[in-house]
């Protein structure tokens, strides 16, 4: 996999549809709630904006009955959600038979290389646990799907972190010309009114030109 | 036969070793001709290398040289260390042993020197490289038993040898399963790099069929070659998971390096909560239905896009910004697999330290980057204004 543009930009405009849909923006909203519903909107959107793999399937499938297909149907188009879950189906079968015989081949294997497969066992178990919808897969496809995972995680954290940054500096910014701007009411009332129109909108650009510099 | 065989190796990897069975193809169809224009094919492997074996010494010799410089222009495509090992190869054996029976017109010894050789060069033709004596390389296969018990006392075919070429045999017959197996040779010197070419195929690409050949003393029976086939992919996967969690590339044993793959994987789910959390905070200050419109209306509506990066926006938009000194960071960097752009938590100082000088700089430029036409920058006005002012 690789982390291209399109992807952190099918990314951003998800997750930005996703905070509409959820509407984390008002003011009703518990910190909690909020909280919850950025997080949700986020890994949706990079599940959404990875495609159909193993992990996305399982973190929609968590989301989705967490919210109890509150939220869902809004935060993603129906058409996506099907065409991403659908193939699922067939793999389902097949994979808990494989993880059986894996195991029980590990089983028989374990008595002669006991500490090496305890030790792996072990972390391989945690390691299902963290990756979503690992519990169903076999150590090859584990590794794969961790490798895919932390790719994912990776660009998920920048873009959060750059949305942050430029949030919070258009924030002190606006604070800021709110401060100076007492100061200049001494001059003309339309002067002051084009100056803060002309900043906002320029704020907003800003944000928007720091978020597609980086892609 | 082998060009069939062959074919559907080539139609089983993927499209970049395409060019390369191609030209084994090409080779093996040369050797044919000029070895034995007449003989049919039924078990047509057999054909080109009882034939070879059938030729007077200095003739097969002339063969193999011929095809070997004229391979080093089709093995430019191929990884270079095969290309080489094979030009080396062919040079060490031109110069050593087959000078021997160009003296003496015994067709034993040459066959001996001609088998290895075969037998060796089929190992690489079952990879990516051009095959030079691909045609001799499936022949031994089936028609190596016939020779062998032929002149038994004479052939001093290596035990080495024998146990590859059952081993191919083997390996033929378990092809059906199709496991995916990779190519060894058993060869000292060669081993490295062949290990090293084997590592490179299985690493970043699926192929499914890649033919196994057994390691030298190592069991052969179709259970220990599909376990090790399995253990060689999980170690390439490790070796990529190793590369990308920073600070694991030090670390040996696989019980250690999962450990850090854990911390690392753990640490990123809490950064995004960390992250959401903060977002959160700052939130309620900013009108994200500002921004919404301002994507809907630059690049049409999202909802209708297909496909994950089934998006509107025009390419051209975000690659005519100029770009300053944020930005150069921040771009992305060519797309080398598996290395990221985005600086994970030990770079988020950095950020924080900047992002104080991010405003400033980008506000005049911010402006005129966008070309903003007076009526989308009113609408904006009001919305922004709601919140702001």
């Amino acid at each position: 996999m690789q982390v291209t543009r399109a992807f952190k930009q099918a990314f951003l405009e998800r997750m930005l549809l996703g905070f509409r849909a959820t509407d984390v923006s008002s003011k009703s909203m518990s910190f909690q709630e909020k909280k919850s519903f950025i997080k949700l909107s986020a890994d949706v959107a990079i599940a959404v904006a990875r495609g159909s793999r193993k992990w996305t399937r399982g973190l929609i499938a968590s989301v989705s009955k967490e919210q109890q297909k509150r939220l869902l149907p809004r935060v993603i188009p129906r058409k996506q959600y099907e065409r991403l879950m659908k193939p699922c189906s067939s793999n389902s079968w097949k994979i808990p038979r494989s993880k059986k015989i894996l195991r029980k081949s590990l089983r028989v294997s374990s008595t002669r290389r006991k500490k090496k497969l305890c030790a792996v066992e072990k972390r391989t178990r945690v390691l299902r646990r963290l990756v979503p919808g690992g519990e169903s897969l076999s150590g090859f496809s584990l590794l794969d799907e961790t490798l895919d995972y932390v790719l994912s995680l990776r660009a998920q954290v920048g873009l959060m972190q750059s949305l942050l940054m430029t949030c919070e500096a258009s924030k002190r910014r606006a604070h800021e010309l709110k401060c100076t701007s007492p100061e200049t009411k001494a001059s003309t009332v339309g002067n002051r009114g084009r100056c803060g129109m002309r900043t906002v909108v320029v704020k907003a650009e800003k944000q928007f030109s720091l978020l597609k510099k980086e892609f | 036969m082998g060009p069939a065989r062959s074919s559907g190796v080539g139609s089983g990897n993927s499209g970049a070793y395409a060019t390369e069975i191609a030209e084994s193809l090409r080779f093996e169809e040369e050797i044919h001709s000029i070895v034995h224009p007449g003989l049919d094919s039924p078990p047509a492997a057999g054909g080109s290398f009882t034939a070879l074996l059938g030729l007077p010494a200095n003739q097969a010799v002339e063969l193999l040289h011929e095809t070997g410089p004229s391979e080093a222009p089709g093995s430019a495509a191929a990884p270079s260390p095969t290309g080489e090992l094979w030009r080396l190869r062919l040079g060490e054996h031109a110069a050593g042993p087959l000078h021997l029976p160009l003296g003496c017109s015994p067709t034993f010894p040459s066959n001996v020197a001609l088998v290895e050789r075969a037998a060796r060069f089929s190992v690489f033709a079952a990879e990516d490289s051009p095959a030079l004596s691909s045609g001799g390389g499936p022949s031994p296969r089936l028609k190596a038993e016939p020779p062998d018990s032929d002149s038994p006392p004479t052939l001093l075919i290596p035990a080495e040898k024998t146990q590859r070429l059952a081993k191919r045999k083997e390996c033929e017959k378990s092809k059906a399963k199709g496991p995916a197996k990779k190519s060894k040779s058993a060869e000292e010197n060669t081993a490295a790099a062949a290990k090293e070419t084997a590592a490179e195929n299985t690493d970043g690409e699926k192929l499914p069929y890649v033919h196994v050949r057994a390691r030298r003393g190592q069991a052969t029976d179709s259970h220990s070659l599909a376990e090790r086939a399995r253990r060689e992919k999980i170690n390439a996967r490790m070796k990529l998971l190793q590369e990308l969690v920073p600070g694991c590339s030090k670390i040996t044993g696989t019980a250690l390096v999962l450990d850090e793959i854990i911390n690392h994987v753990q640490s990123l789910q809490r950064q995004v909560e960390f992250l959401s959390m903060r977002l959160a905070a700052v939130n309620p200050r900013i009108d994200f239905g500002g921004l919404d419109s301002f994507l809907s209306a630059e690049c049409g509506p999202l909802a209708t896009a297909n496909g994950r990066g089934g998006v509107a926006l025009d390419p051209a938009l975000w690659s005519s910004h100029p770009v300053t000194a944020n930005g150069a960071r921040w771009l992305p960097q060519p797309q080398i697999r598996h290395v990221d752009v985005w600086p994970t938590q030990q770079s988020s100082t950095a950020w924080t330290r900047d992002g104080a000088a991010h405003p400033h700089a980008l506000l005049n430029p911010g402006a005129a980057l966008f070309g903003y036409d007076p009526a989308s920058s009113v609408s904006l006005n009001s919305n922004q204004l709601k919140t702001e002012l």
